[in-house]
């Protein structure tokens, strides 16, 4: 399953195969992750919260490619985006493992998956190099066994990532 | 007027381990300090407060490899509305991992933050292991880095601590599964129920 998150609203075609599903996060209903620890410690693979996210993180996890699209603030994720993220818990368990010499949660039934990061409204190569690092250190509690960040203009973003959409039908 | 606001930002404030890191803080820091927790509502009450303050200290967890969104929010808020000094801000950061370098990229957002708002950057305690060492032998470990942080905030001057349990990995893996199965336990889930693979439910295939 291939899966589209963006923090806007796209215009997109999607391939005809019906493998994908495009999420848009500004028309969902998503709450801040509390932090209770319910999800890996009362509920395990379940949030207390019962709001659209809990439709979104299985996607996430059953997916072999991801595409986020992300405006930037800071060299990280902007506000929607990094919410869902933050509601993407369940999909872990609360204990350790080692990973790649340092420990990390251990994932339930995440797919390993191939990563792209569509990412505008950078304001210069300090902030991208940032975000890059970011992406980096989400592969290893994200389970991207392959990540690249696409960097591109407000303008040009739905043009970048119908170009992604169609290289998932190349490959 | 507190010399020192110190904020909390973690999304469970007022029950979170930051908050205890924040307290450690203030009571061993010389110069007078007041702690607030960051909340949806209260932004612009902060921001009014930065203006009476030489110092900030930024209290939170790492938050999927990042700084939180309780913090993100607030920092776009602050940048809407500015004080009119702009006071140093320094960053006390804890993750649940053994190594403190996993929490290198949310203390550089900070300061790429105060960066692009001309704000100045202070001192940094990168805390690992930090979802239970104070309930552990090695709270000290904690203690004594949260003093050196306040001591070097106090004289203004800058510096970056990097604190966690020194064990082997193996050995933070073992207790870190121990304090996991008794937190389930107090809920009446067994370790197996927490182990499921299962999400929402479903057998993912």
């Amino acid at each position: 399953m291939n899966l589209i998150l963006s923090d806007r609203p796209l215009s997109l075609q999607l391939p005809p195969d019906g493998d994908s599903v495009y999420v848009d996060l500004s028309q969902k209903k998503i709450a801040n992750c509390v932090g209770c620890f319910g999800c890996w410690t009362k509920t395990p693979g379940k949030c207390v919260i019962r709001d659209d996210a809990v439709e979104i993180y299985p996607l996430i996890a059953q997916s072999d490619r991801v595409l986020y699209v992300s405006r930037v603030r800071y060299g990280g994720y902007d506000t929607p985006m990094k919410t869902m993220l933050e509601r993407a818990i369940p999909v872990q368990q609360a204990f350790i493992r080692l990973l790649d010499g340092e420990t990390h949660h251990v994932q339930r039934a995440v797919r390993p998956k191939t990563a792209t990061i569509l990412a505008y409204g950078v304001s210069d190569t300090e902030e991208q190099a940032l975000f890059e690092r970011l992406v980096e250190r989400n592969a290893h509690n994200m389970n991207f066994q392959s990540w690249n960040a696409v960097f591109c203009s407000e303008e040009g973003l739905e043009a970048s990532v119908q170009e992604e959409v169609w290289k998932w039908q190349m490959c | 007027m507190a010399d020192v606001l110190i904020l909390n930002a973690s999304p469970r404030a007022p029950k979170s381990n930051s908050k205890r890191y924040a307290q450690l803080f203030a009571e061993q820091c010389s110069l007078p300090s007041e702690t607030c927790n960051v909340t949806r509502n209260n932004h612009l009450e902060l921001c009014e407060k930065l203006n009476a303050c030489s110092q900030v200290l930024l209290v939170f967890p790492l938050y999927a490899d990042a700084i939180p969104v309780t913090l993100l929010n607030f920092f776009k808020t602050l940048e809407q509305h500015p004080p009119k000094q702009k006071p140093t801000v320094s960053v006390l950061i804890n993750c649940g991992f053994l190594e403190p370098h996993q929490n290198d990229v949310a203390v550089d957002m900070v300061k790429l933050f105060c960066k692009q708002n001309h704000y100045p950057f202070g001192s940094v305690l990168q805390l690992a292991s930090g979802e239970a060492i104070l309930d552990t032998p090695f709270r000290w470990i904690a203690r004594r880095a949260i003093g050196k942080l306040a001591r070097t905030v106090a004289k203004g001057k800058h510096c970056t601590i990097r604190a966690a349990m020194p064990i082997p990995k193996s050995w933070f893996i073992r207790a870190s599964t121990q304090y996991w199965t008794q937190y389930g336990q107090r809920n009446h889930v067994s370790p197996e129920e927490m182990r499921t693979m299962s999400i929402e439910g479903r057998e993912l295939e």
